[in-house]
């Protein structure tokens, strides 16, 4: 593992050199600057053998898992998360001055259609949309003051996963599989539930590892038929054969290596086809969805084909993390949430497919005490704008769109760690910009580290010379606010 | 600072919207209610905001803007929420309005002026010290005499002299030789990426003559296979792959793999490196390919080579189109990062360096200044421009002359004007036809209504009486069908038109098929005309600074200097790679030889004498073996840059051949000593790479396939997420031929580490993992090469096949005991097979097949999933 701590970026690194040439000897950097006279920064030598055993935390973790449900396309926070009763007021007008869209993409405000009413102990309120989730109020912490740096899907779901809108980073899943390790070797460290109906927009990058080793990308997990890729051979074994064969391989591996001690990774190998043969046997135990009651399906909506397909997965899901798979992303087809038209009718028709499925989850997490270890992240992209869309010809009422919005938008937690029963953080009266305790990704992204037991500053990987993290260049901060 | 309060401009009901400023929209707001406490020679927090140069570099809280993104920046934070100004009012809806504004188009300190920022990282001032100068990889490498050793018989190239002195020093020596067989494993994937055969073994053993070892990696360095297996090496290092790769849409290149048969080429010829560097870098300026576009009939062979070599900075990811111009702020987000990429590319490749952290800072670790990465990217500026930037599909160079293109160009005109004139004559039948269907369609009608239908029909929509619009809306299909009937319904009444059209088609086809057309070549270019590059504040494409001119790192003292002189006019390129490229290829270059001779050597050690072989710097891992490095680099670039004599002083150095293993009783101390064998008391045992492995398992089988050269081999995605070849393409060529893609690599390669290229990589990861061995054991790839095994054994090694598996499996001798415990898992496999072939007689459908040849299959099929298949000792 190649987590090291950081230089506070305020000194540059070079300069440190310097000052050491020129009689700062004293300062107690040993451990970063070897041979300092040489004028060399010794760093180890470079790994280049890795994998998911268990890594030790920086902290003590407040969660072992993380479920992932992301909503591609950006959820509209003013008609789910964030009640705007001025909003309503003034449909059909223009904002004022300070809520002005400056960006000139939108024309009269529009009020959500949809009643909102506080739900649990904690009175926060949810939109008629999420009756189901709503009832899990106590337990949610609702950050309503999201925003984003990018109004592309691409770049905001970069931005959402993987703390920068440009491509090519590890999504915050590999960088806990890298950090952390996973707790069942027979299972991926990082699975994808991806929808069976399609890939998601951006695809096979939604579980990508970026620059990080390979071993920490997601692996995709299919829902209907074989779960994972090559679990079994086209044609079927009979089972004295193949356990024959492995025997055999066993054997031959086994006289390799006597010749060989001392070579680990000849070790790792040999262990790896034991895992891959358990793996065939758990990953399909893990997925069989049949060992389940009716109850608890039914629990997930899977006697109801508006939310069967999502209650699978979501079912999927809390048995992968039950068996200690580290990180789970739930996916939807294509970008479901992007309502430039109907945004009424489009709301409603995720959230039917959803929050009885994500309901669900959570009931059956906490029932089987597995809420308290383990994190759910609810979210898009981005938020939708508070004021119609503009189109072409006239739009009839009830049917207008909204349009892409990354100023101010909702996201929520809830499981391990989270202080549940609030709603973190602003938007203004209208809800176009984050205004009170505004949340970046960065500060999001640090909080799921720390409840995970890591630092954000210390969980880096050199990279062309550079200690590259989740975080990157933004100074950022878990949301203490939002903690137990 | 008195300014007149101005009535903000309501940017959003402008027409065309100018760009708020700082001076004329920002400045008035922060004065009247900022500047009492934020400016001054003590500003609060440290903040003044009465300069923009201020603004961007802040106070005690960090920067207050971060340049088009309001959100993220502090400014916007404070006076939104509230926070600021402490007294008085909060500012009002439009005043925040036009800060938000302000930040997001740019952060502009005033009209037709681009912004000014100071960062105290950044500076032109730049010293370097006695010390930065002195660090070894910035000094040219110095002659070494050989350091004198006790072991002479050992002794065998220059190499062994100065890793026995260092083994010695430390009182430790090289282990005892490699058997034959394993030296001659070990070399063979070294140089060729393939096992050697049963045959090559047997010659290798009864060649008793001295120098049957030296005769051996002759003949391998001479293979045609030895350029796929370090042509690889050097893709991974150019940042090869077949598609452009930023967006969602990974759209393939098509003219790529002429670069990639250009580089396995040059290491065939065993082209000098400095050749090589030259023609990658600036193949099109030096051999003039401008002068022989503009005068010659044709590209010389020569001309073609070079220009497909400069393929090489083609390999950042670009997916630009001509649809990108429409977005905001397209420069930082596509066109400078590709530009950003392949600098990286380029100076990571062939100086080992780690530039790109100098892009918005001077470089933390090494003594390379802001203002250097800025004249670095002048090189490339001549191609590569963010503010005229070509879309990376109009980036195209047709393998031919401007005489060519033109009488191209007269040809197709030619053939485009027969081809207007048949479909003109096409239109003109057709509306003959129509014609003549309307006038026997209303010769139809009953002459009661038809002068009234006639007229109706003819009559405008719009004047239309309410019976002729009945009449119209009835009769009007029937007389003129609709557009998409209209075909039929002509050649149902028409034959004659229809062979007509016909004919006409075919004459169109045929012209169509005579057009001239060019290959081509996926080359770099320099565009025509002045090449500004600016420095880029905090490497922000929107606040760019002064322009500079091209230049190189100045703490590299390489003995003769850049040299560049702005062309004239009349050139049509800029010399500027060209300029590079001869510097960086003279022989005494700190950087260049000796970054090339460690990436030869890790090939062969699985480790480089300097373990970091892109990061020459500060950051990276201090030499090994300084001495061998430099004397290696200097022979390199002595002997005209030859790649393979460098490979012959490593190969037949006893270094090279020692054992890998591991033997506690004679290691003790070494291991002790030297726990990471980097003064080299073994040689390391390694695993194959993704393509040796892929391509050993076809090889064993006799399937594969061993063409060289020619286009890509396209990939499909299957359902179930797998990527093959295409179907129908063929699946036995080795790993080099296939597409890379860089959203979905070939499943059997991504398996083992296939690095994915986002720029390019150095030395690839390596990882041991369960879902890599599920595809061993179950993809069809691996199936279906364990049959072709048995297959091939079946039908040249019928009556000793496991013996003869081990020979081809593992390129050795079965040892005592092997055969027997092989055969005993063949025989008992086989009687299980039987079993369940008995069983099978009341269920057909679970036949496995030939029980013998589905027990040699798995018998083969676990040899090529074992350890020693993809491990070279």
């Amino acid at each position: 593992m190649s987590i090291r701590n950081t230089i506070p970026p305020a000194i540059p690194r070079r300069q440190l050199l310097s000052q050491m040439g020129a009689g700062f000897g004293g300062i107690a950097l040993s451990a970063l600057l070897q041979e300092a006279g040489s004028g060399h920064l010794a760093t180890a030598a470079p790994q280049t053998h890795f994998d998911v055993s268990l890594k030790q935390p920086h902290q003590a973790p407040r969660a072992k898992a993380v479920i992932q449900l992301f909503m591609h396309g950006g959820p509209s926070h003013v008609d789910l998360l964030d009640p705007k009763p001025l909003l309503t007021k003034h449909d059909g007008g223009t904002a004022p001055g300070e809520v002005a869209d400056d960006e000139n993409r939108t024309t009269y405000l529009l009020g959500s259609p949809f009643k909102f009413s506080p739900r649990g102990q904690s009175g926060i309120e949810y939109s008629e949309l999420l009756p189901h989730i709503g009832g899990h109020a106590d337990r949610i912490a609702v950050i309503r003051s999201m925003f984003t740096e990018h109004r592309n899907h691409e770049h905001a779901i970069w931005m959402a996963h993987t703390g920068r809108i440009i491509p090519g980073r590890p999504h915050y899943g590999s960088w806990l599989a890298y950090g952390l390790g996973t707790e069942n070797q027979e299972l991926p460290a990082f699975v994808s539930l991806p929808d069976p109906a399609g890939l998601p927009v951006d695809e096979t990058r939604n579980w990508s590892a970026g620059w990080l080793p390979p071993v920490y990308q997601g692996t995709p997990v299919r829902s209907v038929g074989p779960p994972v890729l090559h679990l079994h051979p086209t044609k079927a074994r009979a089972q004295n054969t193949d356990a024959a064969r492995l025997a055999f391989l066993k054997e031959l591996n086994e006289r390799h290596k006597a010749g060989r001690p001392g070579e680990l990774e000849l070790d790792a190998r040999i262990k790896s086809f034991e895992l891959a043969a358990r793996m065939q046997l758990s990953a399909t135990e893990a997925l069989n969805i049949e060992q389940e009651t009716l109850t608890t399906q039914r629990l997930y909506g899977m006697h109801e084909d508006k939310t069967k397909s999502y209650g699978k997965r979501c079912l999927m899901a809390r048995r992968l993390v039950e068996r200690g798979v580290r990180f789970v992303q739930i996916l939807m087809q294509g970008q479901p949430w992007d309502t430039h038209t109907a945004n009424t009718a489009g709301t409603k028709d995720c959230c039917a497919q959803t929050d009885l499925p994500v309901s669900g989850l959570l009931t059956d997490l906490e029932q089987r005490g597995l809420l308290d270890s383990t994190l759910i992240v609810w979210g898009g992209e981005f938020g939708r704008t508070p004021a119609a869309e503009q189109r072409d010809g006239n739009i009839a009422k009830g049917n207008e769109g909204r349009d892409h919005h990354p100023y101010g938008f909702s996201v929520w937690l809830a499981g391990g760690g989270i202080q549940g029963g609030q709603a973190y953080g602003a938007t203004d009266d209208f809800g176009y910009r984050s205004v009170v305790d505004r949340t970046q990704t960065a500060d999001l992204h640090a909080t799921i580290l720390h409840l995970m037991g890591l630092s954000h500053e210390e969980l880096v990987f050199g990279r062309n010379g550079r200690d590259e993290r989740l975080t990157d260049v933004y100074d950022a901060h878990p949301i203490k606010a939002l903690l137990s | 600072m008195a300014v007149a309060f101005q009535t903000p401009p309501i940017v959003a009901n402008d027409t065309q919207p100018r760009k708020l400023t700082f001076v004329d929209d920002v400045l008035p707001i922060l004065t009247s209610r900022c500047l009492k406490c934020h400016s001054g020679n003590r500003p609060k927090a440290g903040l003044n905001l009465s300069e923009r140069p201020l603004v961007m570099r802040g106070g005690i809280s960090g920067p207050a803007i971060r340049v088009a993104a309001a959100q993220s920046s502090l400014l916007w934070d404070r006076i939104a929420t509230g926070e600021m100004p402490p007294q008085g009012p909060p500012l009002s809806g439009a005043e925040k309005g036009i800060i938000r504004t302000w930040i997001n188009d740019g952060a502009i300190n005033q009209a037709g002026e681009d912004g000014e920022v100071i960062d105290s990282h950044e500076s032109d001032e730049y010293p370097l010290t006695e010390s930065d100068r002195n660090f070894w990889s910035f000094r040219p490498a110095q002659h070494h005499k050989l350091p004198s050793v006790e072991t002479s018989h050992r002794m065998r190239t220059p190499v062994d002299s100065f890793v026995l002195h260092s083994l010695q020093q430390a009182g430790l020596n090289l282990s005892s030789e490699a058997t034959p067989e394993t030296l001659l494993r070990r070399t063979t994937f070294d140089l060729i990426g393939l096992p050697p055969t049963p045959e090559e073994v047997t010659d290798f053993h009864q060649d008793t003559s001295p120098d049957a070892y030296e005769r051996a990696t002759d003949r391998l360095l001479s293979s045609p296979h030895y350029g796929e297996r370090w042509g690889r090496h050097w893709l991974d290092i150019a940042g090869y792959a077949d598609s452009t790769g930023v967006l969602g849409a990974d759209y393939p290149l098509h003219f790529m793999f002429r670069y990639r048969d250009y580089v396995i080429q040059a290491f065939n010829q065993d082209k000098p490196y400095d050749r090589f560097l030259l023609e990658q870098i600036a193949g099109d300026e030096l051999v003039d390919y401008h002068s022989a576009f503009a005068q010659e009939e044709r590209l010389s062979p020569k001309i073609v080579e070079a220009l497909i070599a400069t393929g090489f900075l083609r390999t950042a990811p670009d997916s630009s189109r001509e649809d990108f111009n429409t977005i905001k702020n397209v420069e930082a987000l596509y066109y400078y990062p590709t530009i950003n990429d392949q600098l990286k590319i380029l100076m990571s490749s062939t100086l080992g360096l780690t530039v790109h952290c100098a892009k918005c800072h001077n470089h933390m670790f090494d003594p390379i200044s802001q203002q250097e990465y800025y004249e670095l990217q002048a090189i490339l500026m001549g191609a590569y421009r963010p503010k005229s930037w070509i879309p990376q599909m109009h980036r195209r160079v047709p393998e031919a002359t401007k005489s060519q293109l033109d009488s191209a160009k007269k040809h197709n005109d030619q053939l485009d004007a027969e081809i207007a004139e048949r479909n003109k004559a096409k239109e003109v039948l057709q509306s003959k036809y129509v014609q003549l269907l309307a006038e026997l369609r209303a010769a139809e009608l009953p002459d009661s209504i038809r002068e009234d239908v006639l007229l109706a029909v003819q009559e405008k929509a719009a004047e239309r009486t309410a019976l002729q619009s009945y009449l119209s809306e009835k009769f009007q299909t029937l007389l003129f069908p609709a557009s998409e009937d209209l075909t039929k319904t002509l050649s149902d009444n028409y034959p004659e038109y229809t062979s007509n059209v016909k004919t006409l088609d075919a004459e169109i086809a045929s012209r169509n098929g005579r057009r001239a057309v060019f290959d081509e070549i996926r080359a770099i270019y320099d565009l025509p005309g002045d090449v500004p590059t600016p420095f880029l504040h905090r490497g922000d494409a929107l606040t760019p600074g002064h322009l500079v001119e091209p230049g190189v790192v100045r703490v590299v003292s390489a003995p003769q200097q850049f040299a560049w002189d702005r062309p004239t006019a009349a050139v049509p390129t800029s010399g500027r790679r060209l300029a590079f490229a001869r510097w960086l290829t003279q022989p005494s270059h700190p950087l260049t030889a000796r970054v090339m001779t460690n990436r030869i050597w890790l090939h062969h050690f699985g480790r480089g004498i300097v373990s970091t072989p892109d990061d020459f710097g500060r950051a990276g891992e201090l030499p090994s073996h300084p001495q061998l490095l430099d004397w290696l680099s200097i022979d390199f670039a002595d002997y005209r840059w030859s790649v393979k004599r460098l490979h012959r002083h490593i190969l037949h150095s006893s270094t090279y051949r020692q054992q890998s293993a591991f033997i506690p009783a004679t290691h003790a101390t070494a291991s002790q000593q030297d726990p990471e064998n980097k003064l080299l008391w073994r040689q390391r045992l390694r695993r194959l790479e993704a393509e040796p492995i892929r391509d050993s398992m076809l090889f064993v089988g006799g399937r594969l396939r061993k063409q060289i050269f020619g286009r890509h081999i396209p990939l499909a995605s299957h359902p179930n997420g797998e990527v093959t070849n295409a179907p129908n393409t063929d699946a036995y060529r080795r790993s080099i031929y296939y597409q890379v893609l860089r959203s979905k690599p070939l499943t059997m390669l991504g398996a083992f580490d296939q690095p994915r290229m986002k720029t390019n990589c150095a030395v690839r990861d390596q990882s041991t993992v369960s879902t890599q061995a599920l595809t061993v054991l179950n993809s069809d790839q691996t199936v279906n090469a364990a049959q072709a095994f048995a297959a091939h054994l079946e039908s040249e090694a019928a009556k000793n096949p496991v013996s003869t598996a081990i020979r081809i499996a593992y390129s050795r001798a079965p040892r005592v005991g092997e055969t027997e415990t092989m055969t005993a898992f063949f025989e008992s496999q086989i009687k299980r097979y039987q079993q369940l072939q008995k069983e099978a007689e009341t269920a057909p459908e679970k036949a496995p097949g030939a029980p013998r040849f589905q027990a040699l299959t798995d018998l083969c099929h676990m040899l090529l999933s074992s350890n020693e298949f993809i491990y070279i000792d």
